[in-house]
């Protein structure tokens, strides 16, 4: 059966990567855009899953990165000229510093109280950046346009994008091998046994959230460059929280894949019905997200591994262990 | 002209009190953190606002209706919803918590449209002054009314069979199941006391503010301030806490301006997380 499920796997892997390069030529800038979209939720929930799956800190808070890379790139761009080459990656590590600077006293607090904190900071690092002058407060900012065709910079964003999600993917990948990844893997477990056995874990879950800092702040810098302009309760807003967790626990919590997957799913799920409701489309939204958690709690990776059947029995005997 | 801000900040206290007591409450029995107290004190808000438009009743009288209202809706969805994965992990209950949040704002977006609506009652600017100090009537009742409906839930936890069943439950789970208590319905009544609270809270503030189908996200995040602030686990937490955001609030937007109002909440929040994690009043595990 284990074999069957790493079977499933590598095929699902093979379609999404094949897929994945060829979509941008077959298809319009609508599509392409849609796509992009996709790949950006795929990496802030890829990047929640190391904080939020692998170490079991529950950040209420990530989207603090994507809007700290997103005005760490509008700011150095328009005020300081800076080129995108460089504005991007600063955009990754001014995320991943503000993490560490974060981490150190957030990531005390367990459970409720971390989810709560980091939304708090979420929350204040959004009112601050409205009453900012250099960040040109709530009236938004605007950044340098592209010296390329439409088409070329769809095609540009997206391949940006899918770079930022593979670097995100291997590099957790690799993470996973190596002590960090043991690590953090026994401190969602069991944070004393872990301390007990020696490992570090501040300086391991101070790491899981700047490594998740980094790659939601590149996220950042894309969307902002893409978008053109930017404000505080677009880029801060925590709706998009939300959805990067919804979509990492639809996929599957603490697996590789299973937010890539999840995004995947909630997206065109979102874009099916924003189609054919224009006004409730949200409100199926969230019927959608309540039916999810009830019923596949675990995620789609569970399913689709291979190691219990699916059918309505899969799905009354995941009620029966949580009910009370 | 100091004490004006602290007095209009103590009022507004009152009203975020009101609004933390039945998030408190919830989290401290059942470890859930309910995302969605916004959004039933904004149903409570409708509540009040259908019931004066359409049939004139006055606010201070639909607030018992709102209130029922209110606790009918929160005993079902505990009942036959969230029972059915309140033993997961807290990312499920969070989750849960937040898809009932989107449903219930869009449902009201959609049946309501996005206006911004006001409750106009013909007292509502009625006024008297002590000293210095200018009181408006309907904010001194809404803060009395808020602290009225604290005793209350302080009489029900601790003076009844009810209250026992609820604290025995948010003791220990197995426990009390095991001398006979109805966990499931227990939970219910619980939470449906919480968002039967929110319904109070959303009535008082249809009186005293503008109200729309997105005002919940805001409020929820005030009430979490106000818990953290005040402490879980005791009653008097959330008007402590209550208190402390409204004039601490009332003094930062005076020192720093309004648009500071939710930099300094949201900083307070943080802080006290850090620095006193179990809040002012909390009981230390």
């Amino acid at each position: 059966m284990a074999q069957r499920g790493a079977t499933t796997k590598k095929l699902i892997l093979g379609i999404l990567i094949i897929a994945g390069i060829a979509i941008p030529f077959f298809s319009g800038n609508f599509i392409i855009r849609f796509f992009t979209n996709t790949l950006m939720f795929a990496v802030l929930a890829s990047a929640w899953n190391i904080i939020g799956g692998y170490t079991g800190y529950a950040s209420f808070g990530n989207v603090v990165f994507l809007g700290i890379g997103a005005y760490v790139s509008a700011v150095l761009m328009e005020k300081g000229g800076v080129p995108f080459w460089l504005a991007f990656p600063a955009s990754g590590f001014g995320a991943a510093i503000f993490a560490v600077l974060i981490g150190l006293p957030v990531l005390r607090l367990k459970g409720h109280y971390f989810a709560i904190a980091t939304l708090g900071v979420a929350e204040a690092m959004k009112a601050l950046v409205d009453n900012l002058e250099i960040t040109e407060g709530n009236s938004g900012i605007y950044l340098p346009m592209m010296n390329l065709s439409v088409k070329a910079q769809y095609i540009f964003f997206y391949f940006m994008m899918m770079g930022v999600l593979t670097l995100t993917l291997v590099v957790t990948y690799i993470m996973l091998k190596k002590k960090l990844g043991y690590g953090l893997i026994a401190i969602r477990e069991d944070e004393e046994a872990a301390n007990s056995l020696g490992v570090n874990a501040t300086l391991f879950k101070v790491t899981s959230f700047a490594l998740s800092g980094f790659f939601s702040g590149l996220a950042g810098s894309l969307y902002a460059f893409q978008q053109g302009f930017i404000k505080p309760e677009s880029v801060f807003d925590v709706g998009v929280t939300v959805k990067m967790i919804v979509m990492a626990v639809f996929g599957g919590i603490g697996s590789l894949l299973g937010p890539l997957l999840g995004a995947l799913s909630i997206e065109v799920i979102s874009e099916i019905l924003t189609n054919y409701f224009l006004v409730a489309h949200t409100l199926f939204f969230g019927a959608i997200v309540i039916l999810a958690i009830v019923f596949t709690p675990k995620g789609i990776m569970d399913i689709i591994s291979g190691r219990k059947k699916f059918g309505i029995n899969y799905l009354l005997q995941n009620i029966r262990d949580h009910r009370v | 002209m100091l004490l004006q801000i602290i007095v209009n900040g103590i009022l507004k206290g009152g009203l975020y009190a009101l609004m933390a007591l039945g998030m408190s409450l919830i989290w401290g029995v059942m470890d859930i953190i309910n995302i969605a107290h916004g959004a039933f004190i904004m149903l409570g808000a409708y509540c009040t606002y259908w019931l004066f438009n359409l049939w004139g009743v006055d606010p201070f009288i639909s607030l018992f209706l709102s209130i029922i209202f209110m606790f009918i809706i929160g005993y079902g969805i505990q009942r036959y919803l969230i029972n059915l994965v309140i033993r997961a992990t807290i990312f499920i209950t969070l989750i849960l918590a937040f898809g009932i949040e989107i449903f219930i704002n869009n449902l009201a977006l959609v049946m309501w449209t996005a206006d911004v609506r006001k409750v106009q009652v013909p007292y509502g600017a009625s006024n008297f002054s002590i000293g210095c100090v200018t009181i408006p009537y309907v904010r001194l009742g809404a803060f009395f009314i808020a602290l009225v409906i604290a005793l209350v839930f302080y009489f029900v936890l601790n003076k009844t069979r009810t209250g026992r069943s609820i604290r025995a439950t948010a003791q220990d789970l197995d426990a009390a199941r095991l001398v006979g208590v109805d966990v499931a319905k227990t939970y219910a009544l619980t939470f449906g006391m919480g968002v039967g609270a929110a319904g109070a809270a959303g009535t008082l503030w249809a009186v005293l503010f503008p109200i729309n189908p997105m005002m919940g996200g805001i409020l929820t995040l005030k009430s979490f301030v106000v818990v953290i602030i005040g402490g879980l686990g005791t009653m008097f937490g959330p008007i402590i806490g209550g208190l402390t955001l409204g004039v601490a609030e009332a003094l930062g937007s005076n020192w720093f301006g309004t648009t500071y109002e939710n930099f300094i909440s949201f900083t307070i929040l943080v802080l006290v997380l850090i620095f006193l994690p179990k809040g002012i009043l909390g009981k230390s595990e």
